[in-house]
């Protein structure tokens, strides 16, 4: 009985560092008043059965196929809104309030009137194991997850490519 | 000399109880569904390899349905990727963008 009592709260113990690790990026009152919302959710099994149907023989197929290649999960939730600011601005510090100590910021951009991107990284030694974006626009909230290693680089490269549309904001900066 | 006359009396002819030809005749007469079951011809060859064909066909209908499902389902988690990279994508330039512009500004 001891025995079995030890081995349980060993499993436990191991279990639990993993499940703490689980970002929560749903935010019902957000769902609620988005005109638009994006949701994607792909673990690790989705991941790779998208891995099969990327083109080895193409370059930009293989780049992206590498990049997913060892990823647990991609978490997508992207809010449109109908007016400026129709959502909690604090949604910033819930998200970041999450992340454990080895979540290093990568990039804060703060503005009181316009775009507000953080990128979060773990960091485990100098290698990135999980990234969090976060952009909060007067129109739009997105966070992303990405948990495994990824190179920030390559992915911001991605857009353009295998159909994805540049993205080119026009700015009001006064 | 006992073994001789054990034998003998092992062997000997022994006539049936009275009777017992009728109670043959009788019981076979009770089970005739039984022995047309036995008599009965063995099925066609032609009706095995029909139930072998539809075996067969079964499973690979139902290998093709499966086949096609996981494409299905591979196609929209590709489609899914490739979304999930456009927006993290985005989002990353769009740091960047902003990095720029206030390095430009000081």
């Amino acid at each position: 009985m001891r025995k079995f009592l030890f081995v349980f709260l060993l499993t436990l113990l191991t279990a639990m560092p993993a499940a703490a690790q689980k970002i929560n990026l749903d935010f019902p009152e957000l769902a609620e008043r988005a005109e638009e919302e994006v949701e994607i959710t792909l673990d690790a099994s989705m991941l790779r059965m998208a891995g099969k149907f990327f083109s080895g023989h193409d370059a930009d197929e293989r780049a992206v196929r590498d990049m997913i290649n060892g990823l647990s999960g991609i978490y997508v939730r992207s809010y449109q809104f109908g007016s400026d600011w129709e959502y909690d601005r604090n949604l910033f510090k819930r998200v970041k309030a999450q992340l454990g100590a080895t979540w290093k910021p990568f990039v804060n951009v703060r503005s009181k009137t316009k775009d507000n991107v953080v990128i979060m990284a773990d960091m485990r030694g100098d290698k990135i194991t999980g990234l969090v974006i976060i952009a909060s626009e007067p129109r739009e909230f997105t966070i992303v997850n990405i948990d495994g290693p990824i190179d920030i680089e390559r992915l911001s490269s991605l857009e353009g490519e295998f159909g994805i549309p540049h993205i080119t904001k026009e700015r009001d900066r006064d | 000399m006992n073994l001789e006359h054990d034998l003998r009396r092992a062997l000997r002819r022994e006539s049936p109880a009275p009777g017992f030809a009728n109670r043959v005749l009788e019981r076979i007469e009770r089970a005739p569904e039984r022995n047309l079951m036995v008599q009965q011809p063995p099925r066609p060859v032609w009706w095995r390899a029909a139930a072998a064909s539809a075996t067969f066909a079964l499973l690979l209908g139902g290998l093709a349905t499966y086949k096609l499902v996981e494409y299905r389902r591979g196609v929209e988690a590709k489609e899914k990727v490739l979304a999930a990279m456009q927006i993290a994508g985005e989002k990353v330039r769009l740091a960047q963008q902003e990095v720029r512009e206030i390095g430009s500004q000081h």
